[in-house]
């Protein structure tokens, strides 16, 4: 039975042509983490939001640079100064009066990472470093939650969608972070993988498709190609696997 | 014995995208790692901290699974695997 009233069936009609009522409906109960609201973090907040997604906390520990503004959809001239959080959600909110955003302005491995995904069915990774995305998908693994990974480097990006406790973990596909850095991006790449990303999210919500659980999806746009890089799941793997693993160090190769 | 080899991302910059590689029965990583510092200018600097050592974050996949999980650059080659290399991207 469906729960959909009549203003949202004509707002979603032609996305129920798609999903089906029944599809929007578990759409709208769907509650939806978008950890980073940097460039991928407001696309897929943008397109989660258009899509109906009942529920959205967002996290961001910045406030808006004029820097971002190349990527960062959510955000205008006038925002510089606020925090990217609450703008946020704020623009969400705009774009659609139905859903709950909640915003939340904190630095994930500050604040308990449990507390953040508390309540949560899926997690969009919008991250900008490797130790952030391992606190969020590490204790998204443990609590069964899939973590939709995402990254982008100027023309390049990748996407996973982590399902556990079936798939690869991020640590069996990335066992080791690059350093830090300031990463070169355009924002048509960040666009590119946050819109793959709720395509994944879509498709987890209303149990339709085969998500991107046992390979990742590389976009490389200056040459306009997909691939797809098959991932297994490590049995020796700290977080997915049984044994315990000490991940390795440099290593001489010549 | 024949092996796929795969790279991606700002690798693709320095290098072919995907070819064959012909070795001897017993060749490992370290093997391939060194026929294409010798066949790709600039993938050494890419791939690889000092001379001789590789960058801990770079990714080498054997079958789809990660060789630091394996043997690290002592995993064997064996005939008829999809070697893929890739940098972690890591913006958002």
């Amino acid at each position: 039975m469906t729960v959909l009233e009549k203003e949202q069936k004509e707002r979603y009609r032609r996305q129920i042509a798609v999903v089906s009522e029944e599809g929007q409906e578990k759409i709208g109960k769907t509650r939806l983490l978008i950890a980073g609201a940097g460039g991928i973090g407001s696309a897929a907040a943008l397109f989660s939001a258009m899509a109906g997604f009942g529920s959205i906390r967002i996290i961001d520990p910045d406030c808006i640079e004029e820097t971002n503004l190349n990527r960062q959809l959510l955000y205008r001239e006038t925002d510089i100064g606020r925090p990217k959080a609450d703008t946020a959600a704020k623009a969400l909110h705009a774009m659609n009066s139905d859903i709950d955003v909640e915003p939340v302005t904190a630095t994930i491995g500050t604040t308990p990472v449990r507390d953040l995904i508390y309540g949560i069915d899926v997690i969009i990774d919008g991250l900008d470093n490797y130790p952030a995305r391992y606190a969020i998908a590490d204790a998204a693994w443990k609590c069964g939650i899939p973590f939709i990974h995402g990254a982008a480097e100027g023309f390049y990006g990748q996407v996973c969608t982590i399902v556990p406790p079936i798939s690869p973990c991020l640590r069996c596909i990335v066992p080791n972070p690059p350093p830090a850095r300031q990463t070169p991006i355009i924002g048509v790449t960040t666009g590119i993988i946050g819109c793959v990303q709720v395509t994944e999210a879509i498709k987890l919500a209303t149990s339709t498709g085969i998500p991107m659980s046992d390979y990742l999806w590389l976009w490389e746009g200056f040459r306009e190609k997909a691939d797809r890089l098959k991932i297994e799941r490590v049995p020796a793997c700290h977080i997915c696997g049984k044994d315990e693993y000490q991940i390795p160090t440099t290593e001489r190769v010549l | 014995m024949k092996v796929h080899v795969k790279a991606f991302a700002t690798f693709r910059e320095v290098m072919d995208s995907q070819f064959e590689m012909d070795f001897p029965v017993g060749a490992t990583i370290r093997t391939l790692l060194a026929e294409l510092m010798g066949r790709y200018d600039g993938l050494g600097e890419l791939m690889f901290a000092d001379p001789g050592t590789l960058r801990d974050f770079v990714n080498i996949l054997k079958n789809g699974r990660n060789v630091h999980f394996l043997a690290g650059l002592d995993t064997p080659l064996d005939d008829g695997d999809v070697i893929a290399l890739f940098p972690p991207i890591a913006g958002g």
